[in-house]
């Protein structure tokens, strides 16, 4: 029976494709777009994920002030708060604490012969190296001997720009200060390393700090601390170490902020399912017009079919038979538009995918909530229409012109 | 086979009440031919529809087999419709978009028959009113007289104890409506009951029994 109703619907929704097609539209788009938000958002989710990950859960930061704080100004405030004796003081202070190192960082102009581009300027102890995993390609890191030297390791993304084929090493670079133009002679090209969460190094210069600090930034103020935990699982008692010495320092938990890895994950996961779910609710609303599309047709079906239901009653159908057909047909309605509609969002989100370079991935999760939902969504709206063509008075349909 | 008790059947039109059916009493053995005849707006379709539970009435009592109509639900009713009761109708209510095949098939489905013995069915039906090649045809392909005649067939189609026509004859030219009429004295002959409305006194003059109809109620009978 059930078999006969399908194949009934089929034919009739055949026997009027445009109009069909037309109300299926709505479910199709709506489907496809969640869909493509659904999964490029988990693909956009899983490589910020991927980034914080590679920095290893053993590199903590302390940064001024709270993050997303109460604005620029108080950010700004309590940003000349930290310095490299705070670099020194933890690695003294903090038993847990292997490695330290304070960071400058920020965009600047850079020159090399008439070629020029922006980049990040870092500045940083020799340590960042192996704390980061940092390898050069081409030429050697800098030590503690090259401090306040004019010397530079510049990322791979860099060399390219700068200087295209040619070998970089020993060449010079100008970073172009509000002070004035400043020398550097590349001494080493990292390998391409993608990025680590607050740094891009195949786009940044490092200098060793005192010469970064000396003749671009001219400031004691540092813009973060990186501190290296001696192993992974005294992480959280480095935290508490770090929050001991600092607290002691600035009497005020709000002066500072110590980020590891696991806190980033859990604010970029909550974020990430704070925007899924807006994302995805904005697409459900498409699909809501989509549905409420679907009734406005299945009425519309049902007053034209009027005479169509008294036959098939006088014939012998009951309220049921006749209120499965109608619902069984908005279903195959909704149900061919989700199929529709995922294979369209599939497509849109790789495509979005490539273009954002994400590794956009369609799970059968999702699918099978998509199907779900377009059959729900032709079951809730075409109830109504159905329901409405079951309770035809027989007389009254076969009289109906 | 069918008794009416007292059958009223009230409309209400705006604020006007109708008196379609006003007081019916009449029984219908089994394996006649019972012609009902009167002028239009006389009650005729109305007495059909009741008596071939379409409709149910306003008063009085329905029995058929001796069952009280009244009794039943919307579900029984139609169960009863699609096992006992064959209509053919004025203007076929052939279902536009299937094919002739499809609308005889109609009432096998809805009867819950496997596929195989439904297409059995259905092709000897076809082969009954010589429409073996008009099976894929739409209703809009055929004829009046081929319309009509899927329609008998369709009718047919669950064996029925009875067949109630309105007014069969009445959008076909002479020629088809004596096929029509031929096919329903041939049915009725093979024990089928049969129950016509009509204003085709050539219709009337097979039946076994005449009933007149004004106003809602029956004005005379004429038995031959």
């Amino acid at each position: 029976m059930i078999l006969e109703m399908i194949k009934a619907a089929i034919f009739s929704i055949l026997s009027n494709k445009l109009r069909t097609f037309l109300s299926m539209l709505g479910i199709t788009i709506g489907v496809a777009a969640v869909i493509a938000v659904v999964s490029i958002g988990q693909g956009a989710g899983e490589s910020i994920k991927e980034r914080i990950s590679s920095l290893g859960s053993n590199i903590l930061f302390v940064v001024p002030g709270k993050i997303g704080g109460v604005g620029g100004r108080i950010a700004q405030a309590v940003g000349d708060v930290l310095n490299e004796d705070d670099a020194v003081k933890i690695k003294t202070y903090c038993p847990s604490v292997s490695h330290v190192t304070p960071v400058l960082q920020r965009q600047y102009n850079v020159q090399h012969g008439d070629v020029n581009t922006i980049s990040s300027i870092i500045g940083v102890y020799p340590e960042v190296f192996t704390m980061l995993n940092l390898e050069v390609e081409q030429g050697r890191t800098f030590d503690n001997n090259d401090n306040g030297r004019r010397v530079c390791i510049i990322g791979y993304g860099v060399k390219e720009e700068l200087f295209g084929e040619k070998d970089p090493l020993g060449e010079s670079l100008y970073i172009v200060t509000p002070a004035g133009k400043q020398k550097f002679t590349v001494v080493g090209v990292l390998k391409p390393a993608g990025q680590l969460l607050m740094f891009r190094p195949d786009e940044a210069i490092i200098l060793p700090f005192k010469t970064a600090k000396n003749r671009i930034f001219h400031t004691k103020q540092v813009s973060l601390l990186m501190v290296q935990v001696e192993e992974e699982e005294l992480t959280a008692q480095a935290i508490n170490e770090l929050d001991a010495y600092l607290f002691a320092k600035f009497k005020d938990e709000n002066m500072y902020n110590i980020i590891s890895q696991e806190i980033i994950l859990s604010t970029v996961n909550e974020t990430m399912k704070i925007l899924n779910l807006t994302l995805g609710g904005i697409a459900g609303i498409s699909l809501l017009v989509g549905g409420i599309g679907i009734m406005n047709i299945m009425l519309v079906s049902v007053t034209e079919r009027t005479r169509e239901i008294g036959v098939r009653k006088a014939l012998g159908a009951t309220n049921f038979h006749v209120l499965l057909q109608f619902l069984v047909e908005s279903v195959a309605i909704t149900v061919i538009g989700g199929i529709m509609g995922i294979v369209l969002g599939a497509v849109a989100g790789k495509l979005i995918g490539n273009i954002m370079e994400l590794s956009v991935q369609v799970t059968p999760g999702v699918v099978l909530v998509a199907v779900g939902v377009s059959t729900m969504v032709g079951l809730f709206f075409g109830v109504f229409p159905a329901y409405k063509a079951s309770r035809l008075s027989p007389v009254e349909a076969l009289r109906y012109e | 086979m069918i008794k009416l008790e007292e059958v009223t059947k009230v409309y209400r039109m705006g604020t006007e009440e109708v008196r379609a059916l006003d007081g019916v009493t009449l029984w219908v053995d089994e394996g006649e031919m019972l012609v009902i005849m009167g002028p239009s707006g006389s009650g005729k379709s109305t007495l059909l529809h009741i008596m071939g539970c379409l409709d149910r009435p306003t008063g009085g009592k329905v029995f058929i087999d001796g069952e009280d109509i009244s009794r039943l639900s919307d579900a029984q009713l139609a169960r009863l419709r699609n096992s006992t009761i064959g209509f053919v109708f004025q203007q076929f209510n052939l279902l536009p978009r299937m094919t002739a095949f499809g609308n005889i098939e109609l009432p096998l489905i809805y009867a819950g028959i496997p596929r195989k013995e439904r297409i059995r069915r259905v092709k000897t039906l076809l082969k009954r009113f010589e429409l073996e090649n008009r099976a894929r045809h739409k209703p809009g392909q055929l004829s009046g007289g081929q319309q009509q005649r899927v329609a008998i067939a369709r009718a047919l189609a669950n064996e029925p104890k009875m067949i109630l026509a309105d007014e069969p004859t009445g959008n076909l030219d002479t020629a088809s409506g004596k096929t029509v009429i031929e096919n329903l004295v041939r049915l009725n002959k093979e024990g089928i009951t049969v129950i016509v409305v009509t204003h085709d006194p050539e219709v009337a003059s097979k039946g076994h029994r005449i009933i007149y109809l004004r106003d809602g109620r029956i004005v005379g009978e004429e038995v031959k």
